[in-house]
């Protein structure tokens, strides 16, 4: 495979999972931010214990899962039923504190970055079976009953509550879950990068992953799927010329997205017609 | 249904795992095709990894300028070694993903590359060169960064920690009188680093350094940060942070009855437009220091000089303006004298070969001045100490730091 192709595979997925642990707490319309935090603190635990204590790729990945696991989880607690604009307010100031904590520690490599983190052979696969894992349990969550719920909170939330949903374990679990993946995706991309830079985890992932979430679709998981690889990959394809305007180009997509497409590219209705397309074509090969 | 769905989902991140990871891992650039005697050179591409777009478009689109004006000059005077060069701008928008993918792409069949520019992407992409053995031109870095890729990166700086030293030692002792100095640093990249080094040259002028005030990177507001900084009674300043709020900075502490702008410091990084057009008149008698001397009276400097103001509304050029277009010129000299091809059968070889020379170069005619360099560190390049006055800089005193 060549070179570029494999960084860009490598990125997609990182993109891809970042995105989904948005669209996780978002399925109970929970904006939350603070994955982008995780990805900071386990990618930045991650980079420290390979180089100085020299462990395993696979033992900083579970470190790193487990690490945005806790920290979220701990959060929640307090924010597991909190209105959305609190939800955000939370994950900002976590990435302002993260950020800040990076920037003053020379352990972390303080402004400088993190440099040196070893390179890992098959990490693409690694990062691919990763996605797979993810993208099977997200499936299963949608198409369960706490998926259904979810969704019941998200159009209303005291309806679900008087449905005997608790709105606050969901969401507890559900920026739990989130966090896992972020803490898990840091430790990926300061594998893939081989460095930290302390600017990365704020606005350009923020903004990034936003941008797939809303124009790839927040009503399924296919949306970011989407998304991800065409968004971040179409400005490598592009001339230079017009790469430059990708900052329009995306802002227009948008645009023309929400004012056609509120719900995003993918919605529930698309996925099922899809089904529909691939089950009876099915079918009639079958006859 | 669910049965087709989860088998579709499968399948597609199937596709993505094995067909295209396929458990490999990450190669260098594959070896060349064997020579072929019909090879002929028609033009040296030199890739530029910049930043055309994004939040530091504008540097990015100056230190392009300098590139293209270098092989404009080469061109007029008949390429290198007769072929004609040109400077191919990659914009990675800051982004250190782009970076990666295009300095990846690069690995293939570069001789040489320019940048990456700033530092996250460099963090991310030089990596990849260096593994690949491609060489970079990491010419706006600090040696900090540079020298984590040696020998495939080149330093542009001696080390921050003995050049800067020097010409803040000079500036403080410019001010016989002054006795305690506190400093306004901006956590940002190796700024930090920077401020470190002027409290080492303030030492050595037997200066008491007070504690330093931090500046937020998102600051809009300067007053609590000047009033913090007077309460520690100083009579000198240091800036260590973005141009911007160097001028407002210093506009808040004459508001306060600051009179002695002799007695104000702003460090290179902040020699910028921003610096003269937010501070306008106010900042008259501030000095400031920095590797460039755009006063210097030679005529390949004041060519330079006109063109650019003719190119940018008559402004002068900045700082780093020169670094790509002395890049440009660096490795034009490295292929003209150690007869590098650019045939891709030759390579690996080639680029071995331009990295021992740049990094090695010996009297290297620059457009400000001439260096050497050792191990891929300048050992002579000078710093200047500048008074500002009605908006220009006015050469106060030159200083060589001894790091040879």
């Amino acid at each position: 495979m060549s070179l570029p192709l494999y960084y860009y595979l490598a990125i997609t997925a990182v993109y891809i999972l970042m995105t989904w642990a948005l669209y996780l707490p978002y399925r109970v319309a929970h904006l939350h931010f603070m994955v982008v935090a995780n990805m900071a603190i386990s990618g930045y635990f991650g980079g420290y214990a390979a180089i100085n204590w020299h462990w395993s790729f696979l033992a900083v990945f579970a470190a790193g899962f487990l690490i945005g696991a806790v920290v979220s989880f701990v959060v929640s607690i307090a924010i597991g039923d909190a209105p959305t604009f609190a939800v955000v307010i939370v994950g900002f100031t976590f990435i302002y504190i993260t950020k800040t904590v990076i920037e003053n520690w020379p352990a972390m490599g303080s402004t400088m970055g993190m440099f040196g983190i070893p390179l890992v052979n098959h990490i693409l696969l690694y990062a691919y079976l990763f996605v797979l894992v993810t993208g099977f349990f997200i499936y299963r969550f949608d198409h369960s009953r706490l998926g259904r719920a979810a969704s019941a909170i998200f159009i209303h939330r005291e309806l679900a509550t008087s449905f005997g949903v608790n709105t606050k374990y969901l969401g507890m679990f559900l920026q739990t879950w989130a966090g896992a993946i972020g803490g898990a995706t840091g430790v990926l991309y300061g594998f893939i990068m081989n460095s930290l830079f302390p600017n990365f985890f704020t606005f350009p992932i923020i903004g990034a992953t936003m941008t797939m979430l809303f124009l790839g679709g927040y009503t399924t998981m296919w949306g970011p799927l989407l998304a991800a690889p065409v968004l971040w990959g179409a400005p490598l394809l592009l001339p230079t010329a017009v790469a430059s305007w990708r900052q329009i180009i995306y802002g227009v997509l948008l645009i023309v997205i929400l004012l056609l497409r509120p719900e995003g590219a993918i919605t529930r209705p698309f996925i099922v017609k899809v089904q529909t397309t691939i089950f009876q074509w099915m079918r009639i090969k079958k006859v | 249904m669910k049965r087709v769905t989860v088998i579709a989902m499968a399948l597609l991140l199937a596709i993505g795992t094995f067909t295209f990871a396929n458990g490999k891992k990450e190669e260098p650039a594959k070896k060349a095709e064997p020579a072929k005697s019909s090879f002929k050179m028609t033009e040296w591409e030199i890739p530029f990894l910049n930043c055309l777009t994004g939040p530091i478009a504008s540097i990015g689109e100056y230190l392009e300028w300098g590139a293209e004006r270098a092989a404009l000059e080469i061109n007029q005077a008949g390429g290198i070694n007769g072929i004609p060069v040109k400077v191919t701008g990659i914009d990675t928008a800051m982004s250190p993903e782009t970076g990666t993918v295009e300095m990846a792409k690069l690995t293939k069949s570069a001789l040489v590359v320019m940048g990456p520019v700033p530092e996250p992407v460099i963090l991310a992409a030089v990596p990849i060169a260096v593994r690949a053995g491609l060489y970079s031109f990491t010419a706006t870095t600090s040696y900090e960064y540079a020298a984590k890729f040696f020998p495939w990166a080149i330093s542009w700086f001696s080390p921050t920690e003995e050049k800067l030293p020097p010409v803040v030692t000079a500036w403080a002792k410019k001010n016989p009188g002054m006795k305690n100095v506190v400093q306004f640093v901006e956590n940002y990249g190796a700024w930090p680093g920077m401020a470190k080094a002027h409290v080492i040259g303030l030492k050595k002028a037997g200066v008491n350094v007070l504690k330093q005030v931090d500046v937020p990177t998102d600051a809009v507001t300067f007053g609590p940060l000047v009033v913090k900084a007077l309460s520690e009674n100083p009579d000198g300043i240091v800036f260590a942070c973005n141009a911007e709020k160097v001028a407002k900075l210093i506009l808040e502490l004459q508001s306060r009855g600051w009179k002695d702008n002799g007695r104000l410091l702003v460090f290179s990084s902040a020699d910028d437009g921003a610096l003269y057009t937010t501070g306008g008149k106010n900042i008259d008698g501030v000095m400031i220091y920095n590797y460039v001397d755009p006063n210097l009276n030679t005529p390949r400097w004041q060519a330079f000089r006109k063109a650019f103001k003719a190119d940018h509304n008559g402004m002068e050029p900045f700082s780093l303006s020169p670094n790509y277009y002395d890049a440009v010129y660096m490795i034009k000299r490295a292929i003209e004298e150690t007869g590098i091809t650019g045939d891709p059968s030759k390579l690996k070889e080639e680029r071995i070969k331009i990295r021992d020379y740049c990094n090695n170069i010996k009297d290297f005619k620059g457009l400000m001045f001439n260096w050497t360099n050792k191990n891929g560190v300048p050992q002579d390049k000078p710093l200047f100490l500048f008074k500002i006055e009605n908006g220009k800089k006015v050469l106060v005193e030159k200083v060589i730091p001894s790091n040879k």
